[in-house]
């Protein structure tokens, strides 16, 4: 994977801006090589996109309780004319939830997502690139992170501190941080000892700029696809959040119509309209960053021996 | 041994450190029982309970040496809504836990290894086109929405199967175990127990799938056909038996990680287990109860990991032997 | 004649077209007899030898050929007749026993295997006759219990002998049995399956790529290259006289088993690639008497009585021979 000759030393400008550009290409390979890892990037930005546009989609104010001509409260109605997905019990209409519920979903993800594979990242190349103490100290630290039983401690942090999606995000942070830094740190202990790190060594680069500047842009891709993976796991802590009650109260996602559907006895109703597409988005959405991140791509097809 | 040793160290360290998060969680955080007793609302009745409960007239220190004392001996205070000591409301549903984790681990993994032997079997067929897809669907969707629907098709619209709790109320049992192997028992733990294998299938299903693959490679597989085997011999007494290591050990650790999943599915069955108190504990304010609980569902977690490792350890005779 | 070959051809399915990886080998294995295969790697000798108990890759494709044991054609027979076959009459001790044990079995209980379901013994019978297989192969019996992994590698081979012996078969395939091993070890066990051959009067295929394994063990060699039989006969004699230039190379190329400080001469320049074969004789870029009429197959031709060669300058072998011990007739032939 490393040639002699892209070897980078930016020490001009120019230098640095083509560097950059390397820096950025190599980081993002994977993704761009792979159809199974197209076909779920694609996936993300339609959602992306409804996400943008949510406002223009929508039919109705998802919050807005409705009412029919006769001033009758327009709840529970099936699929069909003005409710493209019905009503809920409640009166509102279910397309447009689900139709917004995309944004709270994707900026509770993406931010989870970025946050935890940031930790993971900067944990695991300070750790697999120092060793010693500092590495000890580190992975102990993991241990402890993950003997904390997940869903549980998200629980309690949003009882304490109050409903609210950060929770989610907080908590992800936290205590999922070891799966992507302990993968990174076997990466950068294998990449510490190869022949471009000597060479920048060699001329005399210091510790922190071989780190960042040579080493980062090789585990780069590896966190990205964690992160993949990282978006559909905060998007389906949210909606189970939501689900048990401790999710915020005031915007719509996906894991609140699931709890609003279940509390009014949808279920009972077999009002399948209501509860099944949310369910559906949010498969979408994991299987998209399952997709992205080939972490299934060694347990799905392993190399033959011939 | 000394390798369990190690491992066991590693255990109580991890338990000790983890308990002592919850400790300053419960006490330090915006939200838990110290800032309310510091709330001007909370009436003094509660003020006293939570003096009591967590010591809060205490310096943090005593109040930590009194929290792991009390720890060790069992003793995790009393539950306000209960009544009764945490401990005992903790272990009164502990039990209907194990049992759904359990069951659904069973069902999951006989599933899962048998569907993923199968699966590399047919390697490069249609059967695998559709299997993985759906595969990777279950292990993508949320756990309480497959409940929902399972609730919703199989208990409200057919009717073959009830829709919440462990028992129908008001039944009377002689004894634990006879309440627990009962007809009414098992019809109530039948939807929960699936849903929660639906999700847990996936895992043991792809690991032991790939590891077939693999071993199937291997020459010794090839020995096992020069000398004339069956091929059901070759599949399920070499091919299987090496494949299955991994999945054991995830067996293990599935345990742990399904007390997570648990939460959701006993909520929305109503099943009384340990993850459901626990919601409720913290929905209601029960500091005590919520504090046991959580420390119950680690406990659970963290033993189970020591027990995944040693077990690993012990089942392939070459890790043994390197270590020994 | 225990087993007679009549032109093997087989073709693997590659992805880059097919290539015959066996075309039109025959060679007779009398009773009681080693027969050695030698050949470079990728000549074709595994494929041709692993063709008669049929157990291939899924990629390997019979194309055509007979294979005669004991006057019964295996081909046209159907997987699970042959399968009757296997172990019982023809039993295979692979290259590397490391990876042909299965590694969480205890090895006593793997040669118990065979002979309860291929042998029909009971238990104890099988666990019996385990100990005697082991006694014989000069392993103790208390090693019975014991993991593949925790043998050392000559013991590994002798257990994976003791294995093939168990069903006491007529014909015994041994692909490179003793190439993973270090030259001393080598010898220990090839003397300990030397004797075994003629107590129990086995009949051997010895598939190798060491011509000195050969000169140690075998009665009857048979020289393989691209795919094809060059030469074949009694050992001594196609040793002493080798009509083909190949075998002559090969001796060249190896340090005697027995010790010796014959200087070394390998054979410059590699095979011809199988998916495009060249025309007429496959050696003719490696040869250093290659001539015009190489261009062409070259015909069989009796040396002496069992010994044939595939040369059109066998006539001249004796001449030839006298050329080639010398180290400089090697150096560089490969370029032309």
């Amino acid at each position: 994977m490393q040639h002699a000759d892209t070897i980078v030393l930016p020490s001009r400008s120019a230098q640095l801006g083509a560097g950059i550009i390397r820096w950025f290409k190599r980081a993002t390979a994977i993704p761009r090589r792979d159809p199974f890892a197209f076909i779920g990037l694609l996936i993300f930005f339609a959602f992306v996109l409804i996400a943008i546009f949510a406002n223009s989609l929508i039919t109705h104010d998802p919050r807005e309780i409705l009412f029919d001509e006769n001033f009758d409260l327009a709840r529970n109605l099936p699929p069909g004319g003005e409710h493209i997905l019905g009503t809920t019990f409640s009166g509102r209409d279910i397309y447009s939830q689900l139709i917004m519920g995309t944004r709270g979903a994707l900026l509770v993800g993406v931010t989870a997502a970025l946050s935890v594979v940031t930790i993971g990242t900067v944990i695991g190349l300070i750790s697999g690139y120092f060793g010693g103490l500092t590495d000890t100290l580190l992975m102990r630290l993991a241990d402890i992170a993950l003997g904390v039983p997940f869903l549980p401690f998200v629980i309690v942090l949003a009882a304490f501190l109050g409903p609210s999606e950060w929770n989610v995000v907080f908590g992800i942070a936290l205590l999922l941080w070891p799966q992507s830094a302990r993968v990174i740190r076997a990466q950068v202990m294998s990449l510490r000892e190869r022949a471009f790190v000597e060479a920048a060594r060699v001329t005399g680069a210091g510790s922190w700029r071989i780190l960042f500047v040579h080493i980062t842009p090789n585990v780069l891709s590896l966190s990205f696809l964690y992160a993949s993976i990282a978006v559909g796991w905060a998007i389906l802590t949210e909606a189970a959040i939501s689900f048990l009650g401790f999710g915020p109260s005031d915007s719509v996602t996906w894991g609140q119509m699931l709890q609003d559907a279940y509390a009014s006895q949808a279920l009972g109703r077999g009002q399948y309209y209501w509860f099944i597409p949310p369910g559906l988005c949010i498969i979408a959405i994991v299987v998209a960053g399952f997709l992205i991140s080939r972490g299934y791509e060694e347990i799905l097809f392993p190399k033959l021996k011939d | 041994m000394v390798y369990v040793l190690k491992r066991f160290v590693h255990m109580i360290f991890v338990l000790w450190a983890v308990a002592t998060i919850l400790f300053f969680m419960f006490r330090t955080m915006p939200g838990s029982p110290l800032a309310a007793f510091l709330d001007t609302t909370t009436s003094a009745e509660q003020q006293e309970a939570l003096i009591r409960q967590f010591g809060l007239n205490k310096t943090l220190g005593e109040q930590y040496w009194l929290f792991l004392t009390n720890l060790i001996q069992g003793d995790l205070g009393q539950s306000f809504f209960f009544r009764k000591p945490v401990t005992e409301v903790v272990m009164g549903v502990l039990p209907n836990s194990i049992i759904l984790m359990l069951a659904s681990l069973i069902i999951a993994y006989i599933f899962g290894i048998v569907a993923g032997a199968y699966l590399a079997w047919r390697r490069g067929s249609w059967v695998e086109g559709v299997g993985i897809p759906l595969v990777l669907t279950t292990r993508a969707a949320p756990e309480f929405w497959l409940g929902m629907v399972l609730l919703a098709f199989f208990s409200f619209q057919l009717g073959w199967f009830p829709s919440g709790g462990a028992n129908t109320s008001g039944s009377d049992w002689e004894s634990g175990w006879q309440r627990v192997t009962s007809l009414d028992y098992i019809s109530h733990l039948a939807l929960p127990a699936i849903t929660l294998a639906i999700y847990l299938q996936g895992l043991p299903l792809l690991l032991m799938r790939s590891n077939m693959l693999n071993v199937l490679q291997e020459e010794f597989i090839t020995m096992a056909r020069m000398k004339g085997l069956s091929t059901s011999t070759i599949v399920m007494r070499h091919a299987a038996r090496n494949a299955l290591l991994p999945v054991a050990t995830a067996f293990a650790l599935g345990i742990g990680g399904a007390v997570g999943g648990n939460v959701v599915v006993e909520t929305v069955f109503s099943w009384p287990g340990i993850g459901r108190l626990l919601v409720n504990a913290v929905a209601a304010s029960d500091y005590p109860l919520a504090q046991g609980a959580f420390l119950m569902i680690t406990g659970v977690l963290v033993i189970m990991n020591f027990i995944a490792d040693v077990t690993y350890h012990l089942l392939d005779p070459r890790v043994r032997d390197a270590t020994r | 004649m225990l087993l007679e070959v009549r032109d093997l051809v087989i073709d693997y399915r590659a992805t880059r077209g097919r290539v015959r990886a066996v075309d039109g080998v025959s060679f007779d294995v009398p009773a009681g007899a080693v027969v050695g295969v030698v050949g470079e790697s990728g000549c074709g000798k595994t494929t041709a030898v692993r063709a008669i108990t049929r157990v291939m890759p899924s990629s390997a494709v019979f194309a055509s050929g007979s294979i005669t044991l004991d006057g019964i054609d295996l081909v046209p027979l159907s997987e699970r007749e042959m399968k009757k076959y296997l172990w019982r009459d023809i039993a295979y001790v692979p290259q590397s026993a490391m990876n042909a044990l299965d590694p969480v079995w205890r090895v006593g209980r793997q040669i118990e295997e065979v002979l309860v379901d291929r042998g029909g013994m009971d238990r104890k019978a099988a666990r019996t006759r385990a100990e005697e297989l082991f006694a014989m192969v000069g392993l103790e019996s208390k090693r019975l219990g014991d993991y593949p992994h925790q043998f050392s590698g000559g013991m590994r081979q002798r257990a994976s002998i003791a294995l093939g012996l168990a069903l006491s078969p007529k014909l015994v395939i041994a692909d490179e049995p003793v190439t993973a091993l270090d030259v001393v070890i080598q010898r220990q066990v090839l003397d300990t399956f030397t004797e075994l051959q003629k107590q129990l009067n086995l009949s051997v295929i010895l598939v190798t790529h060491d011509i000195s394994v050969v000169a140690y063990v075998c009665d009857y060699v048979v020289v393989m290259y691209a795919g094809k039989v060059i030469e074949s006969g009694p050992v001594a004699e196609v040793l002493d006289n080798p009509a083909h230039p190949y075998t002559m190379g090969l001796y060249n190329a190896f340090p005697e088993l027995g010790g010796g400080d014959r200087e070394l001469s390998p054979i410059e320049g590699s095979p011809p690639d199988l998916l495009d074969p060249p025309k007429g004789c496959r050696f003719r870029a490696r040869c250093p008497f290659a001539i015009e009429a190489c261009v062409s197959d070259p015909p069989e031709h009796q040396v002496s009585a069992g010994h044939l060669a595939y040369c059109h300058r066998a006539l001249e072998a004796g001449a030839l021979r006298e050329t080639a011990i010398k180290t400089a007739t090697w150096v560089g032939v490969a370029s032309e």
